[in-house]
């Protein structure tokens, strides 16, 4: 039998169920009124031959049935065959016509690229920041990060950080939880010698180990009873990755020591590879908390049993069944409890109904949490422009597929009339978009295996390489979620204005005809690429202005060419007497340095540390009320090496000494806030309590920023020597490159710190780069994507104006041929190049208008409808169609009228 | 002589049908008739596992059907075999031979 692909459909009819089982009873009932006309043709009588004739049939019941479903499962293979014919056909003939046309292929697939790399890249960072729990843990809906609630001044403040003594009480009152861990991370140096390093360690309770499904890779991990306080077993649990780089993956390394912070550790076990328990920058080591915690605190306010030291967050597991709302309920009577306990050994602390605590269960995520960071928050803004991006690729790409369309609307007639059915014509065009969109998802994986390692260097500050995009299967899978909405997205369009197509004129029409119903889609795709490039490029503006006032704030203090040197004690026990000589010697050698301007001793680093103490003002019933105070301790350069003004009054001297009267220089808005109407020069404060003696205000100093770039603090100034206090580092001022000098300067002092112990030196400029992070990342990100989304505009546009201009070639030979000037033509064009773009434009400005309530709270200083950035953007769209539509717009001009007439 | 359930022979059924289609299209009941009057109604075949083992060598791809028109002018649907169907028809038939003759052998010895 000859197989004619179309006509076999029309001769089957038992293409659906009822009609297999129609045609089953029509083939049987042939059969028995053959059989009956042969019987009763031999003479039997209709009734024993219709008992003949099922009796040599058998159960006709039973082989109706299965005939049925013999047939339809053999015609679902052949639908499915037919169906992979046809696509593998479709991809052959797609695959023919792109290597026809490489040009159109490369952008188009470039194209998308761009629009899903960018996507993949903002997802695999907003899916580590918000989406993706800690690898190996054990039911994560389960799991939770512990928040604390206090109101303070009216104001409910939440808290994740919390202490030792919070902790146990916490544990011993809930019932609701089967694990809980107190666990940080912190920059410990390891090792010892030339190879110390800083390096992140963990530092959890046993439970840790509990609340992850992890076993050991070698030897074990630390229990319970190697973590009690006071003093915890010094046992260490090492990251796979740290294993294999120091010990080659030996399993001797199984009992030998290594040197974390001021101890020695007996390594116990290493972890399998990948587990990081609940941090996000990679861990070489983890430590029981006890162990790690006991140098800290004081004899008299041990570590473990004060209320008043937080430096930890509480993770915790529900026991199955519980809800998140009873562990919450659970917890906050814990904490009730724990706070009344607090209050008997610190009566001073806020009276329980006006601090109102409370507790609750969060996410694990510290992003998802109402402690999110503001990476988190601008990630998510940049999801959404990653989104607008691809939208502008798609439009781009579905224009491009559109014109590619239009020039072959003669052949798809040609093949309508021949009788290809629409639907799979349809299914033909949708084949090739969709190998675009696959072939563009690839080129998106590589940009954003590029570009997310790109992001994670040089914006997230983590320098580890990341999992591969090609190899992750959550960002794998979202970028082929994209591909196939891109391939649809972009191939449909084209798709149904063919479908739609009239046959007969198509064919009857030349090239040039037909295009002006069918360019308002067009047009209105590329209106809404100009719109979303304004509100990108708006965004990028205001950060990009937000970067630049963050950048140029007043801080208080010059953080160029400052250094902090902080020296880490090791192994020595140091009495406070010993340390200050230690450290004046420090100061001395320091400034001995060529190249060091100043050096200066410090208690307290801006953005990482602060110290308060209670102060006492006469006539004033509570400085709580007013607000908190901050101190800095430090010797008399330090006004000088930081850059701090001092406005009135005068700084300290070095006459200000142990036992000279007390002195302190307190910030501007301190002064007015104690003093709203009095010069706060002379007056006097006592500190720590109010039978302490004077304090006397000598000087007045510059406001300065040292918890957020935002805002400013109260703060005060004490002279070194006469607070006197543990520990502290010293401000060092160079001249020089700050890189170079912080190196000979950790060289330097290095020499003068006794036994193992060591210095570290950190550029200020170091300290406040996470702060300004936030505002870099949108401000980069912005800019970038804003670029890009011009650059897909500006070729969007110049190619639906190019094609516009070769098809009115005829037009135009008519206009040059009747006078007009080369002017004229080129006005012409461009006229029409802005007249897609200008309603675009103003949509644009509409929505950044309206979208900028949203985005206010990120920027710095700036409205988020600040006139400069909005006009700039305008003008430069403006300008970008202008240049976009003036090189059709000058070959139109050139068109010689004698070829242009006689052409088609 | 008695006549012989074909159910004992597994197979053999199949190989009738490919062979009785090897002289050209014929409709289900055209099949049950030539067999039935070739082996002079020695082989008792039950129709309805005729028509199984039709559809299901359809399935297989031996065979395919077609809607025509019978000698009495009436819907019928025609068997026809494929190259697969040939193929099959030709093994089968060496193995059967091959089988008959094996087991001839043994009840010749005596």
């Amino acid at each position: 039998m000859t197989r004619l692909p179309g006509l076999k459909r029309i001769l089957r009819i038992e293409r659906d169920r009822a009609g297999v089982e129609r045609a089953v009873d029509d083939e049987l009932q042939f059969h028995f009124d053959m059989t009956m006309r042969e019987l009763m043709s031999s003479g039997l009588p209709a009734e024993e031959a219709r008992a003949e004739a099922t009796r040599r049939f058998g159960d006709v019941q039973r082989t109706r049935e299965r005939l049925a479903t013999i047939d339809r499962s053999r015609l679902g293979r052949e639908r499915r065959n037919e169906w992979w014919n046809a696509f593998a056909q479709d991809l052959r003939y797609a695959i023919r016509g792109l290597r026809l046309k490489p040009s159109f292929a490369i952008a188009v697939i470039l194209t998308l690229g761009l629009g899903i790399g960018a996507n993949a890249t903002m997802f695999g960072i907003v899916d580590r920041l918000l989406f993706r729990p800690p690898t190996f843990l054990t039911a994560p809906d389960r799991a939770a990060r512990l928040y604390f609630l206090r109101t303070f001044r009216g104001k409910e403040d939440v808290q994740s950080y919390t202490g030792y003594r919070r902790y146990l009480d916490l544990k011993e009152m809930t019932t609701s939880f089967d694990a809980m861990t107190p666990f940080y991370s912190n920059d410990v140096a390891v090792g010892s010698g030339e190879t110390t390093k800083e390096m992140k360690v963990g530092f959890g309770a046993a439970d840790l180990w509990k609340m992850f499904a992890v076993r050991p890779v070698i030897g074990r991990f630390f229990t319970a009873s190697e973590d009690v306080p006071p003093n915890g077993a010094r046992v260490v649990v090492l990251s796979y990755a740290f294993w294999q780089t120091q010990f080659g993956g030996r399993k001797d390394a199984l009992g030998s020591l290594i040197d974390i912070g001021p101890a020695k550790y007996t390594i116990i076990g290493v972890a399998p590879e990948g587990f990081n328990a609940f941090a996000t920058d990679p861990l070489v080591a983890f430590i029981p908390t006890s162990a790690a915690s006991a140098t800290m605190g004081s004899p008299r306010n041990p570590w473990y049993s004060t209320y008043n030291m937080t430096w930890f967050e509480t993770f915790a597991r529900r026991k199955p069944g519980v809800t998140a709302a009873a562990a919450s309920a659970d917890l906050s009577a814990a904490f009730q409890r724990s706070y009344k306990k607090e209050l008997e050994a610190n009566p001073r602390q806020t009276p329980f109904n006006i601090a109102k605590p409370r507790a609750f269960v969060g996410p694990v995520l510290r992003d998802r949490g109402p402690k999110e960071g503001s990476d988190a928050k601008v990630a998510t803004w940049l999801v959404g422009v990653a989104a607008i991006v691809l939208l502008i690729a798609c439009a781009n790409v579905a224009n491009l597929l559109l014109a590619r369309a239009l020039r072959r609307r003669r052949e798809i007639a040609v093949r309508i009339a021949l009788g290809v059915s629409r639907g799979r014509l349809l299914m033909q065009l949708a084949t090739e978009s969709l190998l675009l969109a696959f072939l563009g998802g690839l080129a998106g994986l590589a940009i954003t295996q590029w570009g997310g390692t790109i992001m994670r260097k040089a914006l997230l500050d983590q320098t580890d390489a990341g999992p591969s995009a090609f190899t992750d299967p959550r960002v794998l899978g979202f970028a082929a979620l994209l591909a196939v909405a891109a391939g649809l997205l972009t191939g449909l369009v084209p798709a149904f204005q063919t479908a739609r197509e009239d046959v007969s004129s198509a064919l009857k029409a030349g090239a040039r005809e037909g295009h002006v119903h069918r360019s308002r889609l067009r047009t209105s795709l590329l209106i809404g690429q100009a719109a979303l490039s304004v509100v990108l490029l708006v965004g990028a503006g205001l950060f990009i202005r937000s970067l630049v006032n963050v950048q140029n704030v007043r801080m208080g203090y010059d953080a160029e060419r400052l250094l902090w040197v902080q020296p880490h004690m090791r192994g020595t026990k140091t009495d406070s007497i010993q340390s200050m000589q230690m450290l004046n010697g420090m100061r001395e050698r320091a400034q001995a340095i060529p190249g060091v301007e100043h050096a200066a001793r410090a208690l307290t680093v801006p953005f990482w540390s602060t110290w308060e103490y209670s102060l006492y003002v006469a006539g004033i019933d509570s400085m709580s009320k007013l607000g908190d105070f901050t101190l800095q301790a430090a010797s008399p350069e330090f006004f000088s090496t930081m850059g701090t003004r001092v406005l009135r009054g005068r700084a300290f001297t070095a006459a200000d000494g142990e036992h000279a009267p007390r002195v302190m220089v307190i910030g501007q808005s301190m002064a007015k806030k104690i003093w709203p109407s009095e010069d706060a020069l002379g007056k006097c404060i006592r500190i720590n309590a109010d039978t302490m003696p004077c304090t006397t205000v000598i000087g007045i100093a510059e406001d300065v920023r040292r918890g957020s770039l935002a805002e400013t603090e109260m703060h005060y100034y004490l002279p070194i020597s006469q607070f006197q206090p543990q520990g502290g580092g010293l401000f060092v001022r160079t001249s020089g490159e700050p890189a170079n000098q912080a190196d000979r300067l950790r060289r330097e002092l290095q020499k003068l710190m006794p036994g193992v112990s060591y210095v570290t030196v950190t550029p200020m400029s170091t300290i406040i780069a996470p702060e300004i992070r936030s505002w870099k990342i949108g401000a980069i990100m912005f800019a970038v994507f804003g670029a890009l989304a011009l650059v897909l505009a500006a070729v969007g546009l110049y190619s639906v104006i190019a094609y516009n201009v070769t098809q009115r070639t005829h037009e135009m030979g008519v206009r040059v041929a009747l006078g007009a000037q080369a002017r004229d033509v080129v006005r012409l064009v461009v006229r029409e190049g802005l007249r897609v773009v200008i309603p675009g434009v103003a949509l644009g400005a509409i929505i950044a208008l309206l979208a900028g309530r949203w985005v206010a709270p990120l920027l710095f200083q700036v409205s988020p409808t600040d006139p400069p950035v909005l006009v700039s953007v305008v003008l430069t769209l403006i300008a970008v169609a202008i240049a976009a539509s003036w090189i059709p717009a000058t070959r139109a001009a050139r068109v010689d009228p004698n070829e242009a007439l006689r052409a088609d | 002589m008695a006549a012989v359930d074909l159910d004992l022979l597994q197979g053999t059924l199949d190989l009738l049908i490919l062979k009785t289609l090897n002289w050209g299209p014929r409709h289900g009941y055209a099949v049950a008739s030539w067999i039935r009057e070739t082996t002079d109604q020695r082989l008792q075949i039950e129709e309805g596992a005729l028509y199984t083992a039709l559809h299901r060598m359809e399935k297989r791809g031996w065979l395919e059907s077609e809607w025509g028109l019978s000698e009495n002018n009436r819907r019928a649907k025609y068997y026809q075999l494929t190259s697969a169907g040939r193929k099959q028809l030709r093994a089968k038939t060496a193995v059967w031979t091959d089988y008959a003759a094996a087991v001839f052998k043994v009840l010749q010895t005596s």
